[in-house]
Formats: structure tokens, C-alpha cells, sequence
């Protein structure tokens, strides 16, 4: 009888980011776990958003009030939540404690920053995972398998859109400071990760224009809110990102992504967002919006914690969210230079 | 026109004219056909004649529609309004915008109307979706997206000649091209990437476009000539600060088959989701034109169709910049609103010469 292995310590660093609830109800029941969280900057955050020591007693979590202690009780690894301008010292705090790392995308707002991170993790021998969960849906797993089999042929290039409402419920994604941009820093990184775990090629081109035309009277809203991308790939293949934060405030979900490839074989789209049940509810005052669908974070975390015990190299390592990470910089760097086209050293 | 029976001279009798014909009919109109290839089946299939050349062609006819392969559209058009005949010329006007020019000035110069076959503009969905943005029920339009993309168009060999057809730029994406600019407004850059790989025995091409409006509102185009089973689709998605519409023809069957499948290829042209064909509504809408007067409308004529020439010119305009970046991989700066007015202000000279 093989015996159970001592269950994981894992440390959730900051309640910053919105997926942070998700994490906490994903490890809290999980018997492999023992989880711990800190959410030391829940001070700077406004006063109406739920953080901190109030939010882990909400969610059921054990709770420390710095990251000092968190590191302290030796966990085996940490999720990084928090805001994306302060995941560099989160994540240099956690390599040389020996945790390893699942970080929040963008991996940094600045490619400095997370050229660093990945060293700081690749000497302490620590792994370092970007927090990219569509790479784990099935319907982007079939796709990759199709065009691994040689299915859709060579590659032309393709249509990506990620589009949402306009961050709600966490002011910071509308920060520039702290987010590092707006829709751009947002949304294209999930997309250049698929892609660039689709065709293996870094991207050699990018051109991308945006407007704020969307929440464009919102004060709150300090970045751009609608952008094209236009990427070339080392093979050739050329696609266009839509990363626009257009889905109405009223809409009956929060947005989605496609991704649509095409090759010499034909053309493959894949929108892993869209098993729902429809309809309308509430006297018909209301369109209803039932997602259904595998539990992309819950992949993701698996995926991870496997790769903590193994010692095997996540999926989406620190090494993509760097390279996505220069596609948002090349994209941020295109727009302020008006739409020039900004040729990347592959 | 003193004729209560329009008498159309079809001139070419490929794809596009199999479309034509049956419109023209269904208006009541009289067919003559010349074409190097093929007039006598067009003819006989739609209960038209054939004409023993261009210039019988040209006696005959009140009205001539120019539905040959792209770079003979100046030379059939032009002629066509020397002989003091309107025209409709299949788009793109011409494969290069001076040809474009020289066939708008041959217009002014003849005062007879003149109209692009912009047919995608008399597609309900996409009308539909214009006469909503223009009426203001997605507040100001923020980002939208166009997309249209079929088989590579093996059905006849100039297709794949970029210098008879400008590809999938300037045969396909000049309707998206020329629909951005109808529901966004005037155009201030394009930048355009391409792709073209032979396969199989097969040519495919993806090219996408992103063009920067005037007002503000960014666009990306997107063109696929592809796979031979590939099935023709069209889809829209506009998104402004007050709302979205979206559209794609792949969820817009109004009958659902599961049937053996059709061994031949992809379809060439869409067919209509719903109601009549487009292009008896196009042409209907020109005809009405057409028959209120025998030489140029004002341009605050009622009569005036929803597409003109000048903006037949832009379209072609705009596929050409796109071209341009690709070639250059640099984005192309245009000014689609001086080009309107100086395009239309021509139009004023000419009038103000023959006054």
C-alpha cells in the first residue's frame, strides 16, 4: 500500500486579484493541502472592496497578517495574487524561500521585472508557474492535438478575441500603475500564451492600436479600453487580437475568448466559454446565463501541485509569462510610438 | 427614361453574372449578353439574347453591367458611358484606384450614373446593423471586427493572379473594407498583414486588416481564401460604449440539415440567410435610379443609392493601402475624408463647367 504523502503547504500571497476567491475554495477542501494566506497591502485597497483578515474569515481560510509569516511556516509553494505591479517582490520573496510559485498573469507590468523573477526562481531551483487557465481546457487541448497531428496543416495565422466587461469589484485592474495598462496588459497575454504554446515560435512582429472610446466617460477607467493587435510569428503565421473590454456592463456573463486557427488543412475555432444554457428569467427582465464546463482554475491548480511534488516544469512556466509579457511591451510600445510596428529580437 | 422596359446589357457572363441575371429579370428588364466565354448559356438561361459584339451591346442597351473579370472593368465601362449608357460595375471598380479615378471621371465627363456592385451593403444583416450603429443604439462605435472567408476561388484562373485580381485584399476584403468605413466613418490609417501558402494543390491565403477611424473607433478586417471544402461565412461583431452587435452567417440557418454530404466543394457566394437575394435588392435599388433619370442625379437626389461611385473609388483606395502595408509591413496613412470631398468636388466642377 503506497503510503499518503504529507499534504503540501500552500501559502496564498495577497487577495488582490479576483481569481484569489477562487484559489481559496479550489485549496481549502482539498485533503493534500494545508493552505495559509496574507494579504499585507489589503490597507491600500479602497474601503468597499472585501480583503485581508475580513476576507479569509469570510472564505474560511487560515489567515496571517504578512507575507514574512506566511513564508515563515516553510510553505512547499505560494499562489501570488497580488496586484500586478507587485508581483516581483512577492515572487523574489517566495524563490528565496524556497517556495515555489504560481503567479497571477501578466506575470509583471514591466519585462525587467519579470527577467528577474525568472532568474530569481531558476537559481533558488524553485518552479515558477504563470496563472494562464485556458491553457487547460479541453477545447484548447483539442485544438493544440490538431494542429500537432498535422491536421490543420502549416499555419497561416489566426483571430484571437478576449474580450470582457470593464474590471469591476477590484479597482486596480483599471489602475495603470498597478495593472499595468488596461485591456492590452489585461487580455493578450492569454491569448499569446496559447498561441505560443500552439506554434512554439516567439513572435518577431507587433503592431497594435487602441482607443478608450468604451467606459470612456468613467473617471475610474485611466487606460485603454479597446485594442487591435496585430502579431507576426517567427514561421510566418499572422494573427490579429482583439483584447477589447466591450462586453456591456449588462450582459448575462462576464465575456469570454476565442481563438480561431487557420492552416492548409482548414480552420479550427475554439471558444472554451461557451457551454452555457440560455434563456430568459425573471418575468423575461433577465437573459440567463448557465455556464457549464470544466473548472479551468481547479486544471490549472492540479496541474501545479503535480508539478510541486514531481519537481517537473509547470505548463505555462515563467519563461512564457515572460514571453507574452514582451508582447504586451511591444504592443504598450506600438501604441505610444502611434501604431508603428515594433520588430522583436527572436 | 421614356422606355417603361429596361433593356440591360450584361457584359461577361461568369459567377457574378449568374447572380445579376435572375435580378435584372425579376425587375422586368430585357437581357443582352456579350461575353468572350459563356453568353449564349447565360442567355438562354435566363431568357436573354446575345449580342454579336460590344458595340451591338452598346446600341441597345439603357443600362450596362460590368461583370468581367477585374481589369477590364475601366475599358467596358468607360466605353459603355462614352456610348452614353449607365453603368453598374461589378467591385472592385478597377485593379488599381487610378483605374478606379479614370473610370468616375469618364462618368462626369459623360454625366451618366455610375454605381459600384458594393452588394454586401444590401445585406439585410449588415444594413440592419448599420441604420442601428447610425442610429445611435451602441453609443459611439468603439471596436469592430469583420470577417469573410470561403474557398480559394478556383473557379476561374485570374483569381489567382494578384496582378489581374489584388487576391483576397482587393477582390474579398474590400466589402469589409468598404462596410468599416460605412458604419464607423472616414478611415486615417491601415495596416495589413498576409499570408499565402500553396498546399495540397491549392492556393490559401489569410490576410487581416486594421484600420484607425477618423472618429476614433478601430476596426480589423479579416479575409480568408481557403481550403477547397471550406464553407463560405461571413460575421460581424461591433462593439460601441452603449451596447454590441454581432452576427455570423454560421449560426444564421434558418434550416438545419443532416444530410450525406455534397461531394463538390465550397459555395462561392453566400447565400442569403433569409428573404430576397441581395442582389435584386442591390439592383432594384439601382434601377430605381437609374430610371429616374437619363444622365447623373444631384447628389441630393432621392434616387441616390446607398453606395456611390466616389465611394466605389475609396473602397478600392482603402485595398490598396492595405496592399501597400503589406508589401512595406509598415502601416499606410490615409485621409478617406479628403479623398471623399475632393472626389465629390470634382463631381461640382464638372457640373459648374457644363452649366
Amino acid at each position: 500500500m503506497t503510503p499518503t504523502p504529507a499534504p503540501l503547504r500552500v501559502a496564498i500571497l495577497s487577495f488582490a486579484h479576483v481569481h484569489a476567491a477562487s484559489y481559496v475554495a479550489l485549496l481549502r477542501d482539498r485533503p493534500d493541502v494545508e493552505l495559509l494566506t496574507a494579504d499585507p497591502d489589503a490597507a491600500t485597497a479602497p474601503a468597499d472592496e472585501l480583503r485581508g483578515a475580513a476576507f479569509a474569515a469570510e472564505h474560511g481560510a487560515a489567515y496571517v497578517d504578512t507575507y514574512e509569516e506566511a513564508l515563515a511556516w516553510r510553505p512547499d509553494a505560494v499562489v501570488v495574487c497580488s496586484e500586478n505591479s507587485r508581483h516581483r517582490e512577492v515572487v523574489l520573496a517566495a524563490a528565496a524561500a524556497g517556495a515555489h510559485v504560481l503567479c497571477e498573469k501578466p506575470l509583471a507590468t514591466r519585462v525587467a521585472d519579470a527577467e528577474e523573477m525568472v532568474a530569481a526562481c531558476e537559481a533558488a531551483g524553485v518552479r515558477l508557474m504563470t496563472a494562464y487557465p485556458v491553457r487547460f481546457s479541453p477545447e484548447f487541448v483539442t485544438l493544440r492535438r490538431l494542429v500537432a497531428s498535422g491536421a490543420l496543416g502549416t499555419v497561416l495565422g489566426g483571430t484571437g478575441t478576449n474580450n470582457g466587461k470593464v474590471p469591476a469589484g477590484r479597482a486596480w485592474f483599471t489602475d495603470p500603475d498597478l495593472a499595468g495598462g488596461g485591456a492590452l496588459a489585461d487580455h493578450v497575454v492569454h491569448l499569446a500564451d496559447l498561441l505560443d504554446a500552439l506554434l512554439g515560435e516567439e513572435a518577431v512582429a507587433v503592431r497594435a492600436v487602441s482607443n478608450r472610446v468604451l467606459h470612456g466617460g468613467d473617471p475610474k477607467v485611466r487606460a485603454e479600453t479597446g485594442a487591435l493587435v496585430s502579431i507576426t510569428y517567427a514561421g510566418g503565421a499572422e494573427v490579429t487580437v482583439d483584447c477589447s473590454w466591450s462586453v456591456p456592463d449588462g450582459a448575462p456573463t462576464w465575456g469570454g475568448l476565442t481563438l480561431q486557427v487557420v492552416g492548409t488543412g482548414g480552420t479550427v475555432e475554439i471558444d472554451p466559454f461557451a457551454a452555457h444554457v440560455g434563456g430568459l428569467v425573471a418575468d423575461g427582465a433577465r437573459q440567463a446565463w448557465l455556464g457549464f464546463g470544466e473548472n479551468l482554475d481547479a486544471l490549472m491548480l492540479e496541474h501545479f501541485l503535480g508539478c510541486v511534488r514531481t519537481g517537473e516544469t509547470p505548463g505555462p512556466d515563467g519563461r512564457v509569462g515572460l514571453r507574452t509579457l514582451r508582447v504586451v511591451a511591444a504592443a504598450q510600445r506600438s501604441v505610444a510610438e502611434g501604431g508603428a510596428v515594433v520588430r522583436l529580437a527572436s | 427614361m421614356s422606355s417603361p422596359t429596361l433593356t440591360v446589357g450584361l457584359v461577361g457572363a461568369g459567377g457574378i453574372a449568374r447572380a445579376h441575371a435572375p435580378a435584372w429579370r425579376a425587375l422586368g428588364a430585357d437581357l443582352v449578353v456579350h461575353s468572350t466565354d459563356g453568353a449564349p448559356g447565360l442567355a438562354a438561361a435566363h431568357g436573354g439574347r446575345v449580342a454579336r459584339g460590344l458595340d451591338e451591346l452598346l446600341d441597345v442597351a439603357d443600362v450596362v453591367d460590368v461583370v468581367t473579370p477585374t481589369p477590364s472593368h475601366l475599358e467596358v465601362a468607360s466605353a459603355a458611358l462614352e456610348a452614353g449608357r449607365h453603368v453598374l460595375c461589378e467591385k472592385p471598380l478597377g485593379r488599381t484606384s487610378r483605374d478606379a479615378v479614370a473610370m468616375l471621371e469618364a462618368a462626369r465627363a459623360a454625366d451618366r450614373q455610375l454605381y459600384p456592385g458594393h452588394v454586401v451593403r444590401f445585406f439585410p444583416e449588415y444594413a440592419l446593423m448599420r441604420q442601428a450603429v447610425r442610429a445611435g443604439e451602441i453609443g459611439a462605435p468603439a471596436v469592430l471586427r469583420f470577417a469573410r472567408g470561403g474557398m480559394f476561388p478556383a473557379w476561374s484562373p485570374w483569381f489567382a493572379d494578384d496582378a489581374q485580381s489584388g487576391g483576397v485584399v482587393l477582390d474579398l476584403m474590400i466589402h469589409d473594407l468598404d462596410l468599416a468605413r460605412w458604419t464607423a466613418g472616414e478611415v486615417t490609417s491601415v495596416h495589413a498583414t498576409r499570408r499565402s501558402l500553396d498546399a495540397d494543390g491549392a492556393r490559401h491565403t489569410l490576410a487581416h486588416a486594421v484600420l484607425t477611424h477618423a472618429g476614433g473607433a478601430i476596426s480589423h478586417v479579416r479575409g480568408l481564401w481557403g481550403a477547397p471544402h471550406t464553407t463560405f461565412r461571413t460575421s460581424f461583431h461591433v462593439a460601441g460604449d452603449a451596447g454590441v452587435l454581432r452576427y455570423d452567417s454560421a449560426d444564421a440557418a434558418g434550416v438545419r440539415s443532416d444530410l450525406p454530404p455534397v461531394p463538390s466543394g465550397g459555395q462561392d457566394r453566400p447565400a442569403p440567410a433569409a428573404g430576397e437575394s441581395p442582389y435584386l435588392t442591390e439592383i432594384r435599388e439601382f434601377a430605381r435610379a437609374f430610371t429616374a433619370s437619363g444622365t447623373a442625379l444631384a447628389p441630393d437626389d432621392p434616387h441616390q443609392p446607398r453606395v456611390s461611385a466616389v465611394d466605389g473609388v475609396i473602397a478600392v483606395e482603402l485595398a490598396e493601402a492595405a496592399l501597400a502595408s503589406v508589401e512595406s509591413g509598415e502601416p499606410v496613412a490615409v485621409d478617406t475624408a479628403a479623398r471623399a470631398s475632393a472626389l465629390t468636388a470634382a463631381d461640382l466642377e464638372t457640373t459648374g463647367s457644363r452649366a
